[in-house]
């Protein structure tokens, strides 16, 4: 199998609302991305996105934005796999080049949420659980989220007060991203131990509160990726090199699970990335983990095996998982300020990590030159997961 | 018609109750199941209460759960005084509507205090 970098990142305009189409969105970030690489010369385009056929009311968007970057005479298909449908099309654009089918390959996420109405943005989301056992019952992805922090706040101590204290780090690291949708600085006062917390933070999803909860973005995410050996040819910026991916599943349904608080496909996707990339968990300098509930961010490390079972959230209270703590966490913001546009965040998770290895990252920029870095893209309610490790050259 | 009590599926080369239904055994990968009745009675192992309630259901909150039946689980609505509930509770199923799909009525089952 040939070697694999990613040459250019974009993310086109601020995340949050945007006003053109979706394909107008995506075509910001894409260009973005072909700036940054310094190349259009692109053989293949896969796209990701969850849910334009039912919100957008568009379908087959690779074609779409191929047609409208005039990016002919690539070739192009649209990648949906849930949440993990970013993660899933870098996945697919690596094994493109890898293989030798393709030279160069341009990686677009997006997802234009802002469109509908709250209930029926969920509702879409929802379509994502078990049909009979779950669906039909008004289970929606907060819903799952809540019934895992349950879970976890009885059977590990974990309280409302470490899932603020993760949001707080979130809020802080986004408002050092010009691309982050909430740019807003929150305290534990403010949403959790004073009077006006109660209506700053309401329960949305007991003990799930608001800011447990990533917002609902539109947003989109390009990268472009090419073998080693042209990157070497055409790229004057630092090489980052695709070295590891993985994939995980699980059963649909939450309830299936022996053990509903371990992610099985979390840990299988790691393992597989891991091995691949020849690193062991200590190699890795810093994590992008699929916080779309703060609880998530605690249950992925612990199930990729970074902490021990119930052991996250005591490293969380002792600053480890800060930029400049031992293993940063989330620096972008992650889900919960960056925003969650479904199909977007594997591909703006992969961003963030060639931005904070090629040393770009700006006031958010993790010390001491990190060198390898792993994200998690966690799709459904953790049943198909894809994990990816960058590494610099 | 007698009370509907809810099903599993029982493989019928390893034994494996399933529940929701699989093609496949998800212990063996055999095909073949039979339907068989599960315990209409369990323990709540976890809970939400949701404030903000996808499209279909008419009411600004709504319980959701998973309760344990021994050897399966299940996953439903509960109806359950907010204040009185809590983990490890015994709750029993009662078959009735649960939301609208496309604006039509879907039912399953509503786990109540035993």
């Amino acid at each position: 199998m040939r070697e694999v970098a990613i040459i250019g990142v974009g993310l086109g305009s601020r995340w949050g609302r945007f006003d053109g189409s979706l394909i107008e969105m995506m075509a910001e970030a894409s260009l973005d991305a072909i700036t940054d690489a310094g190349t259009d010369e692109i053989d293949a385009v896969f796209v990701a996105n969850m849910g334009a056929g039912r919100i957008n009311n568009q379908t087959a968007l690779a074609s779409a934005l191929i047609d409208y970057l005039n990016l002919f005479p690539a070739v192009g298909a649209s990648i949906e796999n849930g949440p993990a449908s970013g993660g899933t099309a870098a996945r697919i654009g690596y094994m493109a080049i890898a293989s030798g089918i393709h030279d160069c390959v341009m990686v677009t996420g997006g997802e234009k949420m802002r469109v509908a109405p709250a209930p029926v943005v969920t509702d879409f989301i929802a379509t994502m659980s078990h049909p009979e056992a779950e669906y039909i019952y008004g289970i929606t992805f907060p819903s799952l989220g809540a019934m895992l922090a349950r879970i976890y706040f009885n059977k590990y101590g974990v309280t409302s007060e470490d899932l603020a204290r993760i949001a707080i780090k979130n809020h802080k690291n986004g408002l050092m991203n010009p691309h982050a949708h909430i740019q807003q600085k929150i305290t534990m006062e403010g949403i959790l131990t004073s009077r006006e917390a109660k209506l700053n933070n309401p329960m949305i999803a007991d003990p799930l509160h608001l800011y447990d909860v990533c917002p609902v973005t539109d947003g989109a995410a390009s990268i472009i990726m090419c073998s080693l050996e042209k990157a070497k040819e055409i790229s004057g910026k630092r090489l980052i090199k695709f070295t590891g991916t993985g994939q995980g599943m699980d059963t649909m349904a939450v309830h299936e699970r022996e053990d509903p608080t371990f992610l099985k496909a979390v840990k299988d996707a790691s393992d597989q990335a891991l091995v691949m990339a020849g690193l062991k968990r200590k190699d890795i300098n810093f994590a992008e983990i699929h916080n779309a509930f703060e609880i998530l961010e605690i249950a992925e490390l612990e199930s990729a095996g970074f902490y021990e079972r119930g052991k996250a959230h005591l490293a969380i209270r002792k600053g480890e998982t800060e930029i400049n703590g031992r293993f940063p966490v989330n620096p972008s913001g992650g889900l919960k300020a960056r925003g969650h546009p479904v199909g977007a965040t594997g591909v703006a998770q992969l961003c963030e990590l060639v931005w904070q290895l090629r040393g770009e990252a700006g006031e958010r920029q993790i010390p001491n030159n990190p060198k390898h870095a792993y994200a998690i893209n966690f799709g459904g309610f953790g049943n198909n997961v894809v994990a990816t490790i960058l590494s610099k050259t | 018609m007698a009370e509907k009590v809810p099903i599993g599926y029982e493989c019928l080369n390893c034994g494996k109750i399933h529940y929701p239904k699989h093609g496949r055994c998800l212990q063996c990968k055999h095909q073949d199941f039979k339907n068989v009745t599960l315990p209409s009675e369990g323990t709540l192992i976890t809970y939400t209460i949701l404030k903000a309630p996808p499209t279909g259901i008419d009411r600004s909150s709504l319980l959701l759960g998973i309760i344990d039946l021994g050897e399966v689980r299940y996953t439903g609505q509960l109806e359950v005084e907010p204040n009185d509930i809590r983990l490890g509770m015994k709750l029993k199923a009662v078959w009735k509507k649960v939301r609208e799909i496309n604006g039509k009525p879907v039912s399953g089952f509503v786990w109540f205090p035993l």
